[in-house]
């Protein structure tokens, strides 16, 4: 069958093709793009291939505008530099472009995140003596801190929805001013350096966006979950009141750009 | 400061004493200069203390082979191949090694300045964050902040009002001035100017920021060679002390235009690297099991690294088998 515009309908894609079409439509065209490994990169490259032909991405090894023609496996990998319009460094990538202020929207990754968008990608208990230890930071708080707008993707779990994350290494919008530790919404601790901060929480279960207070609630939920089960995967108390209905399915072409073009080699999308 | 010296592997790993403080080219699992880590285990140095803008299967070797006393970094893991940095993370958890997390952007700043010869390096970067929680100032609580090591800053960071254009409070990164950089190049000319091909991570700084630079080039090329097109070089050959001249010395970490990353060595490897045990085994047969880096690619084998060997256009190997399909 050839790909068509159409809806695909549920079981016609997988959870993860869901995520990734949703993350896609989170780009406006020309935005300039600060993209981390895994799903935010075939999130970027969907949308590059689809409505927003004219986005930037920059990764933060330091391939600025690269347009590769083999999927990254990693954001310091060769492929990202191909055809890039400056193989640059991390100097570059997170001081001539994210705080000089080019970068629009932040596409990231996280362990845990609490109902503030604060997310955890270091320790598990205290730091001072954790439990267990992710990867770190890596750039996730830079870019995410400094970008116009960021959108996180990640597995929907109740252990990873959390009331308050162990160590906050990504912030959010309440976050601590250090080092006297008061707290403080996320404008009052950047002051002028302030441009905005997470817009939007995609997972394999429905889109999250942020209120007034600064608080996370349900926009959308994906088509065959309801937004009682989402509320069931996270373990604070969800607000769903202002979920607006069904997320807009991948249609037929875009999970033929994802598998066809975007991820031939089934390296995120097995 | 004159032309940088050429040496074998084994001395320039001779030249790093016990405690003394590394930093690296590459970034994760890209240009990290391997063959020097395995010699640096071989020779069982204690007590060193990395400063790395990011970390990755060279860390692991290095922390697994119990070299390292301090870890001030971001990240640790081995990409797609290894979700976890497991040694850092088992030594964290057991509290046998003071890991000191910043954001990689800091990381940046520190290194950056370093390079520059400033003291410190203001910056926006990762406010509000529990990096800068003074409960978590890991050096400060094992008092070695106390000023006796001159590449300990006696303070994590310091944060002041912006003076010039009223921006608020701003971060004050202090510099990193490691011992050495040990750096993986793809060229290095006879006079020591080096190139690095596509993007240059945090090379230059960390070249720029330490006391001594050795560099592990995958050839020396004829110095004219490289000053031709001077724009494309990296770093002047008096900022380099010592040069060894050894392909794939990258390898299993991957080198534009060279090879690609060994998928399957780290994938192994990071198996290994799950429990102490397994690392010693890993590491009796990778490491001790092998005289020397010539020994390592006769193990490796032809067939293996002939796959890994980068397509000439695109600058990786097209050969490599990476997903599912």
């Amino acid at each position: 069958m050839a790909a068509s515009n159409e809806f695909a309908k549920p079981g016609e894609y997988k959870p993860m093709d869901m995520l990734a079409v949703a993350a896609a439509r989170e780009v406006n065209d020309g935005d300039i793009v600060f993209a981390g490994t895994g799903l935010p990169m075939l999130a970027i490259m969907l949308a590059q291939k689809t409505t927003a032909p004219n986005a930037v991405c920059i990764y933060e090894a330091g391939s600025i505008d690269g347009r590769p023609i083999d999927l990254p496996t990693s954001v310091g990998d060769a492929r990202c530099a191909h055809m890039a319009s400056m193989a640059a460094g991390l100097t570059e990538a997170f001081f001539g472009q994210l705080h000089r202020g080019y970068v629009d929207l932040a596409f990231l990754g996280g362990a845990e995140i609490d109902k503030y968008g604060n997310v955890n990608t270091t320790v598990v208990g205290d730091y001072a003596s954790p439990q267990k230890r992710f990867t770190g930071s890596g750039g996730n708080p830079d870019i995410n801190a400094l970008a116009r707008r960021t959108v996180f993707i990640m597995v929907q779990e109740k252990r990873r929805f959390k009331e308050h994350v162990d160590y906050i290494t990504s912030p959010g919008w309440r976050i601590k001013k250090w080092p006297s530790g008061e707290e403080a919404h996320k404008k009052d601790v950047y002051g002028k350096f302030f441009r905005g901060g997470v817009s939007a929480v995609i997972t394999n279960m429905g889109v999250f966006r942020f209120d007034e207070e600064g608080i996370i609630y349900l926009d959308t939920v994906h088509p065959g979950f309801t937004p009682e089960q989402v509320k069931d995967n996270c373990s604070f108390d969800l607000n769903i009141s202002r979920c607006k209905g069904e997320t807009v399915p991948p249609t037929y072409a875009e999970i033929d750009l994802l598998y066809k073009v975007v991820d031939p080699e089934g390296i995120f999308l097995p | 400061m004159g032309k940088p010296q050429r040496i074998t592997i084994k001395e320039a790993a001779n030249l790093i004493k016990d405690g003394d403080m590394l930093t690296f080219s590459g970034f994760t699992i890209w240009r990290r200069p391997m063959a020097l880590v395995y010699e640096l285990v071989r020779q069982q140095k204690k007590n060193l203390h990395l400063f790395e803008v990011n970390g990755g299967t060279h860390t692991e070797v290095l922390v697994g082979g119990g070299c390292v006393a301090i870890w001030e970094s971001c990240w640790v893991g081995h990409e797609l191949y290894g979700k976890l940095g497991e040694m850092v993370a088992g030594k964290q958890v057991r509290s046998e090694m003071i890991v000191e997390d910043y954001s990689h952007a800091q990381c940046v700043a520190r290194l950056l300045a370093g390079a520059y010869g400033l003291p410190f390096l203001p910056t926006a970067h990762s406010m509000g964050t529990d990096i800068l929680n003074p409960k978590y100032d890991m050096l400060g609580r094992a008092g070695k902040r106390d000023g006796s090591n001159p590449k300990i800053p006696m303070k994590k960071y310091d944060m002041m009002h912006d003076p010039f254009y009223d921006m608020g409070e701003i971060l004050l990164m202090p510099a990193a001035n490691p011992d050495w950089a040990l750096i993986y190049a793809q060229a290095v000319g006879t006079e020591g100017t080096v190139r690095v091909h596509a993007q240059t991570y945090t090379d230059y700084e960390a070249i720029k920021a330490a006391d001594k630079v050795i560099v592990l080039a995958e050839e020396i090329v004829p110095e004219d060679y490289l000053r031709e097109e001077p724009a494309l070089n990296l770093a002047t050959g008096y900022s380099v002390d010592y040069i060894v001249e050894l392909p794939w010395a990258a390898h299993p970490t991957g080198s534009q235009r060279f090879y690609d990353v060994d998928a399957d060595f780290i994938r192994s490897f990071y198996a290994a690297s799950k429990s102490q045990d397994s690392f010693n085994k890993w590491a009796d047969e990778w490491i001790f099991g092998v005289a020397d880096h010539q020994a390592y690619l006769e193990k490796l084998g032809i067939t293996r690294l002939e796959k890994l060997r980068a397509n000439s256009v695109l600058g990786y190997s097209t050969r490599v088998k990476r997903g599912s399909r």
